[in-house]
């Protein structure tokens, strides 16, 4: 297992450089660029001052010797310092970072609460009025863009009902303590959690429910049912544990999926993570953030396919990695 | 009652007749409030002014570096919170001195030698938040930073006309002027406490480039990237005495989703949002009728007025003319063609102005007419100019068909409504309008970035600008002079109509040989009349500018040329 972990990590490093290469050459071909001025007088740049400006951020060396610079600083931990505000890029993504993994860390968390009961009720009970309604909105879950979701929970419990507060994580006008902070966090985080789990919910309920159903159709179950152990026994010790299998696989393959879905939530709610971090740095052309977001966002997805794999074997004897 | 009026009157001084009526009408109510009094000098305890609270306030953009003079991001306007200015426009675009003790003129001695030498005379007292005195010395070594090739300044343009600057004694800065300065209160609008500097070579990493120390009424405390900045009162503040600052702070919050943070704020979640676009005011005025619990008011002067860019060259080819803009009469036809009443009344609701003048705001403002909408008399220009229609209706001369594209910022709905308006128009004299915005990169970019305007690549190009409160500010008069076109060999140019007249040109550059504002008028509004006639570019509005603010926070006043922000020393939240 030990020199599977390894070989994979190391497959993984010509796939990294190749996805450098792309997202590097792909942002240098994203029409304007981080010199632009803006709308309203304020911003014409001079002549001297936007020739300052390339020389200092290296815009006018040649191609592959800017994409040298950069990789270099990658390896070796100099990530570059952003064009917006100067600070290290490293610094500015390690700010933002917690947040993010808080949202994506709760919605995870929510998704799988909901999801496997719900999918193994509905399988258990196949063609029943719960099997048909939770099937039913899991379609519309999928079919639910977030943005619009985001929307209309924030019309509905914000402008609306005056419930939940529309922006931010804490309240910005009084400092709360004790179970009033709790609260505090909390009203805030609802919303954004709940949008950035909607899709990945509603996904995982229609995995867990066609796995398990898989399952209870096999000879194994069916012997299990015939030696007399009761249902419960039988759906939870027998059939979730086989049906778990190609389940996790799918969930940890979406956690890279729901830290882009941070972008969405987290523009729509104000929430100063790395989701807003690459729309800022997106419009202002801030290539070092945004290389250095993409950067993580690929080693993300490459990790959460090795995880998936390894996980794999571990749940599954049947499978051995040579 | 009287004397409360007249005490909370001393208290805000530097306010205007709006403020008055407000804090009067604050005192008022407050009086009606509470029936007994105590000391006559201490309103906090009578229903004046409240001491306390913060004032939460949502900025709808980035705002990067806190220091205008590193960076040009919206936000970094709201430094003056903390960085005084020398002087502060008013609307009417006259200065008043804040740092400086008066206005330098030839009769004072502070204008002499033509207007080559300026010299300012710096208010006593005043010091820094931290304590340290304020001196012309830290405005000696502002203008050092700004001229050091290795710091990254961008100041305004009207720090180019300046030889040097040099600290008399304490309280007196004297300015060499490469030519007579018209811009000189213009200077200075930032200073950097020189004690906080090992170098002149600034750059924008540098803490006082991002929260920048200064003078004012509040200080610059924290900044969350992306998330919150907060500022708490200056107390130490010099003019404490006559301000006093009620507020213990302000925190701006981030909230990129501008529809959002309006929503919002009109439910009381924010005390005002930085900053409302004439878009939003139907509809916070709609609000407020309905009793949601905010102020709306909006300035009477114009403001930012919409532009159409009409390419004066062929795809950026300066030697020939655009083959279709490049005939003055389609020009004038657009202009006339235009139903600017209806993109007024049908998509602003009311809330724009006509203007049609290229000089409307501040020193030089000229009452020109807009082209009045006369679809009949276009198409009959066009006729004779013979531009003959086609069977589509369309227009055509020498082959050369009347189809131009009409390009704005993406995203921005409002516009979106009116640029089909202006497309119809167009339609119905024979001129064929393809509307296809660009993300406001593409549009704004350099010359190496391939920016569409700088390139000349673009036929009707739209967006607002010059609200100026001199024509020499920012260069606004002089983006239209023929060695501002960009091209390869002036890639710096920043023309947006890629026009050039040689009159106009004379006539900027006579306005800008003098200091004296009477003298200047009259070469500005024959350039404005000649521009108006011209047509290199055509103003569709010029927007209301307004403000809204929650009925919580009071002591708003909008007697700046920049709206009402400046007044945060003034504001207090209602008991």
């Amino acid at each position: 297992m030990g020199t599977y972990v390894i070989r994979r990590s190391l497959q993984a490093i010509p796939l990294l450089i190749g996805i450098s290469i792309v997202i590097f050459l792909l942002l240098q071909m994203t029409p304007g660029g981080p010199l632009a001025s803006s709308e309203g007088g304020g911003g014409r740049a001079t002549a001297e001052r936007t020739e300052r400006l390339r020389a200092q951020y290296g815009l006018d060396d040649p191609l592959p010797v800017q994409y040298l610079n950069w990789a270099g600083g990658i390896v070796t931990g100099d990530w570059g310092t952003s064009f917006n505000t100067g600070r290290p890029v490293l610094e500015a993504i390690a700010d933002r970072l917690p947040t993010t993994l808080l949202l994506t860390g709760l919605a995870f968390g929510v998704s799988l609460l909901i999801a496997l009961p719900i999918g193994i009720l509905a399988a258990t009970r196949q063609y029943s009025v719960f099997d048909y309604v939770s099937s039913g909105l899991s379609f519309v879950g999928v079919a639910t863009p977030s943005f619009w979701f985001g929307l209309m929970l924030l019309f509905l419990f914000s402008f609306e009902l005056g419930w939940l507060p529309s922006s931010g994580l804490e309240d910005l006008r009084e400092q709360h303590v004790g179970l009033a902070a709790v609260w505090d966090r909390m009203s805030h985080l609802i919303m954004p959690v709940a949008v950035l789990a909607l899709i990945s919910t509603a996904q995982l309920t229609r995995y867990v429910r066609g796995a398990m159903l898989d399952v209870l159709h096999q000879d194994y179950v069916r012997t299990a049912r015939g030696s007399g152990l009761s249902e419960r026994t039988v759906v939870v010790r027998h059939a979730f544990r086989n049906a778990a299998i190609p389940v996790v696989t799918v969930a940890v393959l979406m956690i890279p999926e729901l830290f882009l879905g941070a972008v969405i939530t987290e523009s729509i709610f104000a929430i100063p993570g790395m989701g807003r971090l690459f729309i800022e740095s997106a419009d202002l052309r801030d290539y070092p953030v945004l290389l250095g977001i993409l950067i993580i966002a690929a080693l993300l997805v490459v990790m959460a396919n090795l995880l998936a794999d390894v996980l794999y074997g571990l749940l599954d004897p049947r499978i051995t990695y040579e | 009652m009287s004397s409360n009026v007249q005490a909370l009157i001393r208290a805000a001084p530097r306010a205007g007749r709006w403020s008055l009526v407000l804090v009067a009408a604050a005192a008022a109510l407050g009086l009606a409030a509470c029936s007994s009094g105590g000391s006559d000098q201490d309103g906090a305890d009578q229903g004046g002014p409240k001491k306390g609270g913060t004032a939460l306030i949502a900025m709808v953009q980035e705002a990067g570096a806190m220091n205008p003079l590193f960076n040009d991001q919206s936000g970094s306007f709201l430094s003056f919170w903390a960085q005084e200015p020398l002087f502060v426009a008013r609307p009417d675009g006259s200065f008043d001195p804040v740092l400086a003790a008066e206005i330098p003129t030839e009769e004072n001695g502070g204008v002499a030698n033509d207007g080559r030498t300026v010299t300012f005379k710096l208010r006593e007292g005043v010091t820094w938040s931290d304590g340290k005195p304020y001196t012309a010395e830290d405005v000696k070594f502002t203008f050092d930073v700004i001229r050091d090739p290795d710091s990254t300044a961008i100041p305004p343009s009207a720090y180019d006309l300046v030889e040097s600057v040099e600290a008399v004694d304490d309280v007196t800065v004297r300015v060499q002027m490469k030519k007579p300065n018209p811009y000189f209160l213009g200077l200075f609008q930032q200073t950097l406490p020189k004690h906080e500097f090992d170098s002149t070579a600034v750059t924008t990493e540098h803490p006082q480039a991002q929260l920048p120390l200064g003078t004012g009424p509040f200080v610059f405390e924290e900044f969350d990237e992306g998330d919150k900045i907060t500022l708490k009162r200056n107390e130490s503040y010099w003019n404490r005495e006559k301000r006093p600052v009620y507020l213990d702070g302000i925190t701006l919050k981030i909230t990129p989703d501008a529809q959002a943070a309006i929503s919002a704020f009109q439910r009381g979640e924010f005390d005002t949002v930085f900053f409302v676009t004439s878009g939003d005011l139907p509809d916070l005025t709609k609000a407020r009728d309905n009793g949601a619990p905010i102020e709306v008011t909006v300035q009477e002067t114009k403001s930012h007025v919409e532009w159409l860019w009409l390419n004066g060259s062929d795809n950026g080819d300066h030697s020939k003319p655009h083959p279709v803009l490049g005939d003055p009469a389609v020009r004038e036809a657009i202009d006339l063609g235009i139903d600017r009443k209806a993109v007024i009344d049908e998509v602003l609701e009311g809330f724009g102005e006509l203007n049609g003048s290229v000089f409307y705001s501040g020193l030089a403002n000229y009452d020109i007419p807009a082209a009045p909408f006369d679809a009949a008399r276009a198409n009959k220009l066009l006729d004779e100019a013979g531009w003959e229609r086609g069977n589509d209706g369309i227009r055509s001369k020498d082959g050369v068909r009347a189809s131009l594209r009409y390009q704005t910022v993406t995203g921005d709905q409002t516009r979106e409504l009116y640029q089909q308006i202006v497309q119809q128009n167009l339609e119905d004299i024979g001129i064929e309008v393809k509307i296809n915005n660009v993300p406001s990169n593409l549009m704004f970019g350099t010359f190496e970035e391939g920016g569409r305007l700088a390139r000349g690549n673009f036929d009707i190009m739209m967006s607002r600008d010059g609200y100026v409160v001199d024509p020499i500010e920012e260069g606004w008069a002089s983006i239209f002079t023929c060695d501002q076109r960009p091209s390869k060999s002036n890639p710096g140019g920043q023309s947006v109509t890629h026009w050039c007249n040689e009159e106009y040109d004379a006539l900027v550059q006579e306005a800008g040989s003098t200091v004296d504002p009477e003298r200047r008028k009259a070469p500005y509004e024959q350039a404005a009349r000649l521009f108006a006639r011209e047509r290199p570019a055509l103003p569709l509005y010029s927007s209301t500018w307004g403000w809204a603010w929650s009925t919580r926070l009071k002591g708003v006043s909008k007697d700046y040329f920049d709206g009402v922000w400046r007044s945060a020393g003034d504001w207090y939240l209602a008991r």
